[in-house]
Order: structure tokens, then sequence, then C-alpha cells
């Protein structure tokens, strides 16, 4: 299993990623889909990002819990860390979770959360990249940047006006039975936008082929010139629940300091 | 009346041609008619049960599972590689098919999926048990002490005993009602997996499962008894009458009305449910009645007066038992319309269409039959092949002169029945409703002789703010509750959030026994409930408490579903309810608590439609017979007979349930016919000037013989029952027979003796 990006909130931040490759639109060629995803893959997300999160997770009564965050990540070569603090609700203000995201596959991503209420850090272990995260529609695979290439097949379907955006219509299988049942997804369509290789769209199919899920990137803007995610949407179909994600106050490249990814600073709070 | 006789007789081909086309609407209709097998829709919307049901299902997600158990009684259980790889195979199996969702953990439970929460000397990890099925014999013990260590699926999904395992799984929403599907479905999957040998047994049980065989056995039952009871008839006709027509009249009328029932039934929308798939049974056996009076005595006054031409002794005939016909037939209407009294909707439906379908019959009667009879060749002298002509005798001569014994065994039969009363039960079990030797009756037992129980009584806390469940009063009270329930004997375990962050505290105290109690700060709760859901699914914690974390959910697993458990058990946590949360609102819900209430309502039914019925036929009766002694006297055999069946249902130790509930109003309907021929036939001789001797053997003759027949058409039709698959069906059914036995001895043997008695 390869555990590159695993953990979810680097993903989540990662959601305010980027688009300085030049757009293949243009081109004579159309490109196939294997190489339009490498090209979602390889954006640029900068080296460091502050961002604040909001999670509202809601139910199919349409009753709803929201958390909020701040979210600080850094690259370390080809790895990440990442460290977030819940400011609200209340009754798990100064929870902080920190994560290393290791881009070797071979290694376990670390996670560890800060709790108040015993003061204490405590490891997380591994989860599998099919698991929902936090209680989110997402599972840990889905807030990745892109999946891991080679678990899939990727075919090119065609081209598609999306939210008034010319659109690649990407589709992606498993590429083996061990796979789909480790993602829970029979297959998945992925909507691509030419012009900043962004993908505001994912449908998903489960194992028995229905249709499980729709992603949908609502609002994007630049910021310091790097496409960033504004609010996305994940909606269970067949659960009618619901995660929206809005994130605000990017800041890249501010140069954050090592030692903010650090146990110490996890108990001690970011301000 | 006599006019319409007339008509009837003059314009044969035209009365015929009539309910031809009648009949082929009716049976145009047909193809409409649907099932209802699930309990929960004959409920009254508004009870208790039903509306906590919807709000359980809409607030925790709640669902009823299927649940696929697998037993390896060998030395080491199943933990064996080929029983924990044919755990994996049936999981991944069931994640594929569309008839299932698996989205969740809670979806979907078994070795493959379940994960295991532990503190580590610097954390809490969170993995499968069983990622892949476990091969070597190392990883299989390490496999049982995980399991062991864990503690919390011991008892739910495996067998304490570690005899068997469980896989339990949620039908998908679109398939609820369709649930006979799901079972095929699994059926054939399990069957297909035995047919490749192994030591495991296969069961499945749960709601769902238990529905869909009801939808499997219903149309079974009803193509399987329909020949028999229609053969049985034939014989009694034949043995009755010697002769084709004898046979093929009276049936040809019970068949029709049997078409025009269910084409109404089918053309009204009204569904097929469990009890009224006696309803085809009930027509034939009851229906046929009138014919056989009607064909028994057109013969008997064709015999007596020799010289009348045919049309005219038909017209005789008719004009001297339309009456008591269409008074058995409001009689027994009225019987069974008296169960519009009950709340649930298919003993309504039941009551409705039998009534109906007794109207039908009578219609029939009185048009096809002189119809018919115009039509064919007139018979030969006919009276001296009549049957039963030996008997006729001998109970004529045992009720003229041995009255004092036949006072004396009535006598005796009332006080046996008198003392059976006294010891009646109610109960209402849904696994009960199959025969002992049944698949899923069978599979119940096991389960819940290994496992914590399939019944589930649901408790829902309504703390009346947000975040209010995760304050430490409210988590201690739900921690009490399942203190105290589970030391009951019924009970095999419950799950509640409460549970579930004692053992969190646990965890996060590296493992120490004396912290799993439930967190001390409302703050701890939420920030475990956070930590869990990096390794959970949103709808982990939607079955234990809402997302606003107001309102709790507590699931009680009992080992039985005997109502009577169930009320013990909601009598205990009433009681407490005001202890444990002195500012919620406490509710149930639950398979449990529907039996509880509907076990409520089978008793309040039963006696208010007894009642009912008996006040109904009573006035008719009084209207009948314009004589109160005789309508007493007319009620008495019912009378009899119910405090018989209700005696041997006491002494027998059969509960008062929902097949048996009926049985009261079902047998006063159709008993009190026996009566009022009698009464009625004697009143008619009587008039004529003869003596009471000569009075009973003239009755004895006519309508004594058409009530022999009548006796063994019912008795025989309603025993057909007992080949039915369903239990209520079988017990229904001899109870029914048995009581009209005593209508028809009371009607025949005793009444002699009381009118001689009056007389003197």
């Amino acid at each position: 299993m390869n555990h590159t990006s695993k953990y979810a909130l680097a993903s989540l931040l990662i959601w305010g990623w980027v688009g300085n490759i030049p757009a293949m639109a243009g081109s004579a060629l159309e490109p196939r889909g294997l190489e339009i995803m490498q090209a979602v893959d390889a954006r640029e997300d900068g080296d460091d990002l502050k961002q604040n999160m909001t999670q509202t997770l809601v139910d199919r009564n349409g009753n709803q819990r929201q958390r909020h965050m701040v979210a600080f990540r850094k690259d370390f070569g080809d790895d990440s860390k990442l460290i977030t603090f819940f400011t609200e609700p209340a009754n798990i203000r100064d929870t902080a979770l920190l994560t290393f995201d290791y881009d070797d596959p071979k290694a376990d991503d670390d996670q560890w959360l800060y709790l108040p209420a015993l003061k204490k850090v405590r490891r997380i272990s591994s989860s599998d990249r099919g698991d929902y995260f936090m209680g989110t529609d997402f599972t840990f695979e889905d807030m990745k940047q892109t999946p891991e290439l080679e678990d899939y097949h990727w075919t090119l379907l065609g081209s598609e006006q999306l939210d008034g955006h010319d659109c690649w219509r990407v589709e992606g299988r498993p590429a083996s039975e061990a796979i789909m049942r480790e993602l829970g997804y029979s297959k998945m369509i992925q909507y691509i936008r030419k012009d900043n290789d962004f993908s505001i769209r994912s449908d998903y199919w489960d194992q028995a082929g229905r249709e499980l899920k729709h992603l949908h990137v609502v609002k994007i803007k630049q910021v310091q010139g790097i496409w960033s995610a504004v609010k996305v949407e994940m909606r269970n179909v067949q659960s009618e629940h619901q995660t929206i994600l809005e994130l605000a106050a990017q800041q890249y490249n501010t140069g954050l300091k090592d030692r903010l990814f650090s146990q110490r600073t996890l108990k001690r709070g970011y301000r | 009346m006599p006019s319409l006789f007339s008509f009837i007789v003059h314009r044969a081909w035209f009365v015929l041609l009539l309910l031809l086309i009648v009949t082929a609407g009716f049976v145009s209709q047909l193809p409409k008619l649907s099932m209802e097998t699930n309990i929960e829709e004959m409920l009254p919307k508004s009870m208790e049960a039903y509306v906590n049901k919807k709000v359980l299902e809409k607030m925790f997600s709640s669902a009823d599972m299927v649940v696929i158990g697998i037993e390896n009684t060998a030395a080491d259980g199943i933990y064996n590689p080929h029983t924990l790889k044919l755990v994996d195979e049936l999981t991944q199996w069931l994640k594929t098919r569309k008839e299932f969702r698996t989205l969740a953990l809670s979806d979907l439970m078994s070795l493959s999926t379940i994960k295991d929460i532990r503190g580590t000397a610097d954390g809490m990890e969170v993995e499968r048990f069983m990622q892949h099925p476990a091969t070597t014999p190392e990883a299989i013990a390490a496999l049982k002490q995980r399991l062991l260590d864990n503690g919390i699926y011991m008892g739910s999904i495996v067998g304490n005993d570690g005899k068997g395992t469980l896989i339990v799984v949620r039908p998908a929403p679109e398939y609820v009602g369709h649930y006979h599907e799901i079972y095929s479905l699994i059926k054939s999957k399990l069957e297909e997996i035995e047919a490749r040998g192994g030591s495991e047994t296969l069961l499945m049980t749960g709601r769902p499962i238990i529905e869909g065989v009801f939808g499997i056995y219903m149309p079974q039952d009803m193509q399987h008894m329909q020949p028999l009871i229609l053969a049985l008839l034939a014989l009694l006709l034949f043995l009755s009458f010697r002769n084709v027509r004898g046979v093929l009249i009276p049936l040809t009328v019970v068949i029709l009305s049997e078409l025009w029932m269910i084409g109404t039934m089918a053309a009204a929308g009204i569904p097929m449910y469990t009890i009224t798939t006696m309803l085809p049974i009930l027509i034939l056996a009851v229906g046929i009645a009138d014919s056989v009076h009607l064909i028994t005595h057109i013969r008997v006054e064709a015999g007596r007066n020799e010289s009348m031409d045919k049309k005219s002794a038909i017209i005789s005939g008719m004009s001297g038992m339309w009456s008591p016909i269409l008074m058995t037939t409001l009689t027994t209407a009225a019987g069974f319309l008296a169960m519009l009294t009950s709340d649930l909707l298919p003993m309504r439906y039941f009551g409705v269409f039998a009534a109906v379908g007794i109207v039908y019959a009578f219609i029939i009667t009185i048009c096809f039959i002189p119809a018919i009879e115009a039509l064919l060749p007139q018979r030969e002298k006919a009276l001296k092949q009549l049957a039963f002509a030996g008997y006729l005798n001998t109970m004529t001569h045992i009720v003229t002169h041995h009255p004092r014994r036949i006072m004396a065994a009535f006598g005796l039969l009332m006080l046996l029945s008198a003392y059976g009363l006294s010891q009646i039960q109610v109960n209402s079990s849904l696994v009960a409703e199959f025969r002992p030797s049944d698949p899923i009756r069978q599979a119940d037992v096991m389960l819940n002789a290994h496992f914590a129980g399939t019944n589930a009584l649901d408790v829902m806390i309504d703390s009346g703010k947000q975040d209010g469940v995760l304050e430490p009063a409210f988590l201690q009270g739900m921690s009490q509750l399942q203190t105290v329930v589970e030391a009951e004997a019924v009970v095999g375990d419950s799950s509640s959030i409460a549970e579930f962050l004692a053992e969190m505290n646990k965890v996060m105290h590296e493992g120490k026994q004396v912290y799993r109690v439930p967190p001390d700060t409302s703050q701890l709760a939420a920030q475990y409930l956070l930590l869990y859901s990096f390794s959970g699914a949103p709808d982990d914690f939607d079955s234990f408490i809402t997302s606003d974390y107001r309102q709790a959910h507590i699931r009680i697993q009992m080992k039985t579903d005997s109502s009577a458990d169930a009320a013990h058990l909601i009598h205990v946590l009433e009681s407490n309810a005001g202890t444990w949360f002195p500012d919620s609102k406490v509710s149930f819900a639950g398979t449990a608590y529907t039996t509880h209430q509907f076990s409520d309502l089978i008793i309040t039914g039963q006696i208010q439609s007894l009642s009912l019925a008996l006040s109904f036929i009573f006035i008719l009766c009084l209207i009948m017979f314009k004589r109160l002694a005789d309508a007493a006297l007319a009620m008495l055999p019912v009378s009899m007979a119910i405090a018989v069946i209700y005696g041997v249902m006491g002494l027998l130790k059969l509960p008062l349930e929902i097949g048996t509930a009926i049985t009261g109003a079902m047998a006063l309907g159709i008993g009190i016919d026996f009566a009022i021929h009698y009464l009625y036939r004697y009143r008619v001789y009587e008039a004529q000037g003869l003596a009471h001797a000569s009075i009973v053997a003239h009755t004895n003759e006519d309508t004594g013989r058409a009530l022999m027949f009548n006796a063994l058409v019912v008795i025989g039709g309603f025993l057909v029952l007992m080949t039915a698959h369903l239990y209520p069906q079988v017990k229904l059914g001899v109870l029914i027979a048995g009581s009209m036995a005593i209508c028809y001895l009371a009607s025949c043997y005793l009444f002699p003796v009381l009118l001689q008695r009056k007389e003197q």
C-alpha cells in the first residue's frame, strides 16, 4: 500500500493547490487520461501555507455541526508536515492535530492528537485509504490532491462544460480487485479544468456499481498566483450526508518555522 | 322473495349469463393483488411504537438488519482458516450486492470489518481485527486473543464460546418491502457455499429475513391449501349427495365467491397480509354451507311432495330456506364485521372481506342454484340416497333417550373450560409464528444461545439541549441503565455512546480497568468523539447520538422476542427513568416495543370485537326469532364454544397472540349458523303441531343432515390450515375446528334436550 499523502489534513490544506503548469488546452494533440492526471498531480502548491478552515457536517435530517480550525502546512523536501488547531466549538477548543506525511510509500505516516481535557498528546494509528476522515464524507483517499495515479486505469472520456469552464472528463477504474476493496470505489470520474488543471468535480461509484458520492469544488480563487479552493462540498448520495469545507485567509510562502510542527507547539497552542 | 325465485327459475339463462359477466369483471382485477409482510405497516399509524420507530429510523438511522450466522462446532470453533476465509468471502460479496447498504461499519459488521481500538504505550491504535483472512495458526491465535482482550464484539459478532460468528448487514433502503428477494438471494448464496462442503453450518435471521420468509410462505400456503380443501369438499359433497351434480354445483358457488371476494380486494388495492391469506380457505369452508342447506332442503321437499313439477319444487324449496340462510349469512357477516373494532389493519380487512365473501356466497347461492337446477334435467327420487341416514337416526335416539347424560357431559366441559380460562396468558412473538422445525426458528434458537440476542429494545433519550448527552450526569445515567438491564436474564447485551466513551476513557488511560467509566467532563467526551472520528465513518456516531449531541439511543439486545419479557423490561426502565434522566424525555422503540404494544392491542381488540359480535348477533337473532328465550338459546352453543377455545388455550398454555386472537370472533360468526338452522327448523315443525320426538326426528332428517355436512366441511376445512408453514394459521385452524365441533354438538344434541325441558 502506498501511503504517500495518506493523511488527510495534508490534503485538506492542499485544496489550496496551484496551477502554474502551462495549460494543455491549446495543444494540438489531445492529452490522454493519465497525462491529464499527471498534470493535476504536478501542480504547484507553495512551500508553506496557513489558512482558516470551517468544516460543516450536514446529516440527512439537515442537522449541522460545525468545526473551525486554523491549519498550517510546510514542505520538507518531498515530505510535508501539517498542524491544525481547533478553535470552535468550545468543547474541543485547543485540540490540535500534528501530521508527518512521508513521500516514501513504505513509511506509515505519523499522526498525533493533543486533547486539552486530558492534557495529553496521543498518537493515532494509521488508517486505511478507504476509511472516512474525521466524521466527514471524505475518505483519506479523497482528501488527496490526486489519487495514486498507478492505482487506476485512466481513460479520457471527452470534454464537457462544467460551471462555465471547459473540462476534461477522465474516468479512473481501480487497477485490481484488491485496490477496489481497499478504496471502496469501483469507478470515479473527474472533471478537470483545461485552463488550470484544477479538478472541480469527482463522482464516485461504490463496489456494487451504485453512485456513491459527489465531490464538488464550488469556488476557487487565485492567492499569490496560486489557485486555491475556497469552498468544497462532498455529498454522499446514498446516506444523504454532506460535508462542506470552507477555506479562507490563505497565506502562501510566509516562511513558517520548523519548530511550529512539533509536539510542544501541539500542546501549547499556536497563539 | 318467491317472485324473485320464480324469475330466476324462468329466466335461468339470463341469470347465469349475468353471473358470468360479473365473475369476469372480478377476475380481471386479480392481477392487481399485492402482498404486505412489513409488520410496521400493520400497526395503526398513530401508535406510539410506530411513531417512535419512524423517529428512531430518522434520528439514529436505525434499520432492521439481516443476520447471517456461521456456526462451527469443531474443537477450535470458528478459529480455523476455512471458516475465517468464508467470513471474508461473504463480507466481500455483500459489499458488491446492490441489495445491501454497506457504507459504514455499522452497515456491515463482520470479522472482516470490525475494528480494534486499543491503547499502546504512546497512544491508541485503531485497525481491523482481520485485514486479510488469517491463515497461520499463529495469526489465528493472535486474532482470538485480540477479540477477547477487546471484548466489545464478544457476544455480538463472535459467540462467547467461539463456536459461531455473525455477519450483520443493512438492507438497501429501496429494498424495504421486497425482503423476499433478499431472503432468496442469501438463501441461494448460502446453499452454494454449503454445496462446496466444510464443517460450517450457515443460518440466517433478522427481521428482513423473517418478513421475507413470510412473503415466500404466504403464496405457497395459499397455493397448496387450496387444492386440499377443494378435494375435501368434493369428497364430502359426493358422500352427501352421491352424484356429480351435487359435487359440482356447490363447488362452483364457493369458487365464484372466492373469485369475487379476492377480485374485490384487488380492485380496492388492499394487499394480502399473513392473516388474510386464510380468507380463501374460510370462504370455501363457510360459503359451502348455504348451497348444501339449499340443495338438501330442495331435495327433501321434492321427496316429500312427489306430485310437484320441477320448477315449483325448486321455488317451494327456495321459499322455505332463503330466510334461515339469509339469517346465518347476516350473523356470520356481523361476527366478522365486529373485527372492525381492532386497531390492526389486517384484522380489520380480514373482518370486512370475510363479511363481503359471505354475502357474495349468499347472493351466488340463491341465484346460481335455482337457475342451474331449473336447467338441468329432473333428478330421480333422491331422498333414499341421502347420506348419514343411520347416523341421524342414532342421533335422534340419543337425544330423546339420554337427556341427563348429555347435560352432564356439557356441564363437565364447561367446568374444565372455566379452569382453563383462569390460566390464559398473553404473549406475542414473531419467531413463535414459525413451526418449531422451521429453519428460521432454529436459527433464532442457535443465535440466541451463542450470542447476545436477536430482538432489540431501543431506548431514546432527549436531553433537551445541544451537547446535553455529553454531560457527565447524563452519561452516568446511561451507564446505570445498562448495568441494570444487563442484569436481567433475558438481556444479552446493550450498547450506547456512554459505553463507547467509557471504553475510550480506559484506552486513553493505559487500559486501566478503573477508567472504564464515562468521561467526567463534557469537554473530554467531545474530544474523545473527535479522536474516534479519525478512524470511524460519519455514520458510526449516528446510530448512538444525534449530530447535535442532544439525543442519545441505547440499544438493548434481548434473547427472546416474547412480548411478556418485553413488558417486564419496559416496566423496569420506566420506573427508573426519572432517577437516571431527571430532566430528559425517555421513549421506546424497536421490535420488542412493537410486539409489546401489538400484544396490548390484540387483547383490547379481542374483548371489543367479541362483545360487539355477541351483541350484533344477539340482536339479529332477536329480530329473527322474535322471542327473547330463543335468541338467548341460539347464543348458547357459540358462547360455550368460545369458553372452550379459550379454556383449551389456557390448559395447553397457548398464549393469546395475533393468530389466536381472532378465533373468538370468527368462531362466533361461523358457529352461530348451527344454532340458527336447528332452531329455525325445529320451530317450523313445531308449528305443524308435531310432538317433541317427531319434531326432533324431522329436524334431524332435514337440517340435521345439512348440519352434519356443514360441520364436517368447516372442521375439515380449518384442519387443512394445519398444513400451513406459519404457526398462527395452524393454531387458528385447530382451534376453530374444535370450536365448530362444540357448536355442532351443542346445537344438535344439547338443544333438543333443553327444548324438551322447557316444554315440560
